[in-house]
């Protein structure tokens, strides 16, 4: 799996036990982590192809640790990645304050990242309206606000997922595409140094 | 450091102490028994003969590959446009090593020995690596620069055979990485941060280049990339690894400390969910501390990278085999955390340093290996930052642990396993502090059986001290009790009591036989 090479960095970020994990390990492996399995030894990075239109982009898919203790060291984690996707869970309204707070790094540090704002645990709130902490239009009108797409997922059912991982690789490639054209326009984007290592996602 | 051992030794012969080459001067072990002069002028001899044999490989190359370009190209003869660059006697590098006046050598560098030593002394630890580096700079010992020239023929070797599958191309690359090389080596005197930024420009004109020879392949752009990295940072390592220029050195001093004084944190504190009572958990973690200190042994960065990756699988397995289901990353950082403090790899910092400066950007952003060292980043700048918050302990209990005035003790209370696993509520720190715990355990029984020994021995004595006393006071009594009396003696003849003497027949009287 090292040698797979990876177009796209995408980083998962939300509070600890939102369900990080089990987004990746859903979208990837299909499947919701009811007891032990072993085809897998960590869940932690995962290269996926997808396809897009003709081409295929891999993304890298980069967990991260929620715990608040490691909160000071986050921005190196998510130093160079194209997408963030913020997580928070609906049923926990402190996740999304914690939410908000990367959201606001992100836009500080990292502007070539797109945010991708992701509810989690649909499932318990479709079960049970009652738990539901977050409200589906507060969460879009913050996601227009900060220009970011909005999901509500659950990694139990599978309903959204791929969804979401889909959206964030045909917006990279499109992104990608204007920065290759951008390139040979000759403009200067004040990027040139990171061209090759940013936008090779050619015809593979 | 064995040499200098073997230099303080006490059997030595006056003749072994002259230099080898009969010189007159005295010689030294490191300098394989040669004096400064002597040894100087060998080791210029063998670098020099590398230095040919290398611009001897190289010509070869060239000259065969003109060969093959001329013969496909039939009677279309070039004229050597591309000719090889005009050959230097010796890299500038060496020059600064060439004769001056052997005396005054010989002074400053028994000073720069001396001071290293007396250092050495004084530092609290064996794995000072770097001082060992620099020392390595002014004297590099023979039996290790000729390790290392080894390997750089090797790889030397590997990569004019890589490049012979790409012909014409292939000749452009060498050509290219030896240009620069050559420009690199003339520029020592850079920060750090220019140097990294010259490799990674030439990284990314190289990388262009082939992107549009190979038509955005990027896969073949990849693989060339890969052996341009290893070529060119195994020739530059020696000077850029850890340059005097930064204070990497004082940061890996500063870390190797920091890791020291947090001796006392328990896998329990950061909440690492790995139960090294189970034998394969605890191989696993043998085994990733080895990797993350194999790190500091290798020159390129991508191998650098794939120590910290195959650590950080070991540290993957581990975790799975406790918890029974594969690690996410709020698992793994506190693990790789716990590994790191138990490991304190060699100059960490200047390793980070290394790879963040002269790595192919494109392995280090986007890659598994990208993920797995940025973890390790996490991690020292988790150590660096580390506090009793950070622990979930007060500050004073952090304190105390600090100065080492207490050390936690592996029942205390507050910590409880975050695991649903197999804790048998409290659960040892770990198997040493359980087995140190049981030594102690053992030692207290000792004495107390000891001290009961010592009782029992003391009054044995005082019994046996008593003892005579009462025999004598015994004797005593019975001496008094039945007095001794003392009856008048009564003279008597032996027969005089004899009265039945007429009874007895007489005496036998000798009768005498004649014959």
């Amino acid at each position: 799996m090292s040698a797979m090479r990876v177009d796209a960095k995408v980083v998962m970020l939300g509070k600890e036990s939102v369900g990080k994990t089990s987004l990746v390990e859903r979208y990837v492996h299909h499947r919701f982590l009811v007891g032990p399995y072993q085809n897998t030894i960590g869940a932690a990075f995962v290269a996926k192809p997808i396809q897009v239109g003709e081409k295929v982009i891999t993304l890298g898919i980069w967990d991260t640790a929620g715990s608040e203790r490691y909160e000071a060291m986050s921005r190196i984690y998510y130093r160079g990645a194209r997408a963030a996707i913020v997580c928070y869970d609906l049923t926990d309204s402190s996740s999304f304050q914690r939410a908000r707070f990367w959201v606001k790094e992100l836009q500080n540090c990292e502007e070539h990242c797109k945010i991708y704002l992701c509810g989690t645990k649909n499932d318990l709130v479709e079960a049970d309206r009652s738990i539901r902490q977050i409200d589906y239009h507060d969460a879009q009108d913050f996601a227009e606000e900060i220009g970011a797409q909005h999901f509500e997922t659950s990694s139990k059912t599978g309903n959204n997922v791929d969804d979401l991982f889909q959206k964030v690789a045909e917006d990279y490639n499109s992104t990608a595409f204007q920065y290759m054209t951008a390139e040979e326009t000759g403009v200067d984007l004040g990027q040139k140094k990171d061209s090759y290592f940013y936008s090779c996602c050619h015809n593979n | 450091m064995s040499q200098r051992t073997e230099r303080r030794g006490i059997h030595v012969d006056q003749s072994d102490l002259l230099c080898k080459k009969g010189c007159g001067y005295y010689g030294n072990a490191a300098w394989q028994g040669l004096c400064s002069k002597c040894w100087r002028e060998e080791y210029q001899r063998v670098r020099q003969k590398q230095i040919q044999d290398d611009w001897a490989l190289a010509e070869k190359l060239q000259r065969e590959e003109e060969a093959a370009y001329a013969s496909s190209h039939g009677a279309q003869t070039h004229p050597q446009s591309a000719a090889p660059a005009p050959q230097p006697q010796g890299a500038p590098g060496h020059a600064s090593l060439g004769p001056f006046s052997k005396f005054e050598e010989k002074k400053t560098n028994e000073k720069t020995r001396k001071v290293t030593t007396v250092k050495k002394f004084f530092s609290p630890s064996s794995r000072t690596a770097p001082k060992k580096e620099t020392q390595e700079g002014k004297t590099p010992s023979p039996s290790i620069s000729r390790h290392a020239s080894f390997d750089t023929d090797q790889v030397s070797k590997d990569f004019v055979e890589f490049l012979k599958n790409l012909q014409k191309p292939g000749r452009e690359i060498h050509k290219q990485c030896r240009t620069f090389i050559m420009n690199m080596s003339s520029k020592k005197d850079l920060g750090a941060d220019e140097l990294s930024e010259c490799v990674q420009d030439f990284y990314q004109n190289m990388a262009d280049r082939l992107m549009s020879h190979f038509k955005g392949s990027s896969e073949s752009v990849e693989q060339v990339m890969d052996q341009v990295e290893k070529y060119i940072m195994s020739r530059l390592y020696k000077s850029v690894f850890c340059p005097e220029t930064t204070d990497d050195e004082k940061k890996d001093l500063a870390t190797q400390k920091r890791i020291r004084a947090l001796h006392w944190v328990t896998i329990q504190m950061l909440c690492v969910s790995m139960d090294e009572e189970i034998p394969e958990v605890s191989e696993n973690v043998v085994k990733a501390i080895t990797d993350i200190i194999e790190i500091d042994s290798k020159r390129v960065p991508r191998d650098k990278l794939r120590c910290i990756t195959s650590c950080s699988k070991n540290i993957f397995s581990a975790i799975r085999i406790t918890k029974n289901e594969p690690a996410s990353a709020d698992d793994f950082l506190p693990a790789l955390i716990y590994i790191v403090l138990k490991a304190n790899p060699p100059r960490l910092q200047s390793n980070i340093q290394y790879i963040t400066r002269f790595c192919n950007p494109s392995r280090l952003m986007t890659g598994e290996d990208g993920y797995y060292f940025t973890n390790l980043c996490c991690a020292a700048a988790f150590i660096e930052k580390l506090d009793a918050q950070s622990l979930n302990l007060s500050p004073e209990e952090f304190e105390r642990y600090m100065s080492g005035q207490a050390s936690p003790r592996f029942n205390s209370s507050e910590v409880d396993w975050p695991q649903t696993g197999p804790a048998p509520g409290v659960a040892p720190a770990n198997p040493v502090l359980a087995q140190l715990n049981h030594n102690l355990e053992l030692l207290s029984g000792l004495s107390s059986r000891q001290e009961t020994l010592m009782e029992a021995a003391q009054s044995l004595q005082a019994d046996l001290l008593s003892w005579p006393e009462g025999v004598q006071r015994e004797v005593q009594d019975i001496l008094e009790k039945y007095p001794l009396e003392i009856l008048p003696r009564t003279a008597s003849a032996i027969d005089a009591n004899n009265i039945d003497n007429d009874n007895l027949p007489p005496p036998l009287t000798p009768q005498v036989f004649a014959g």
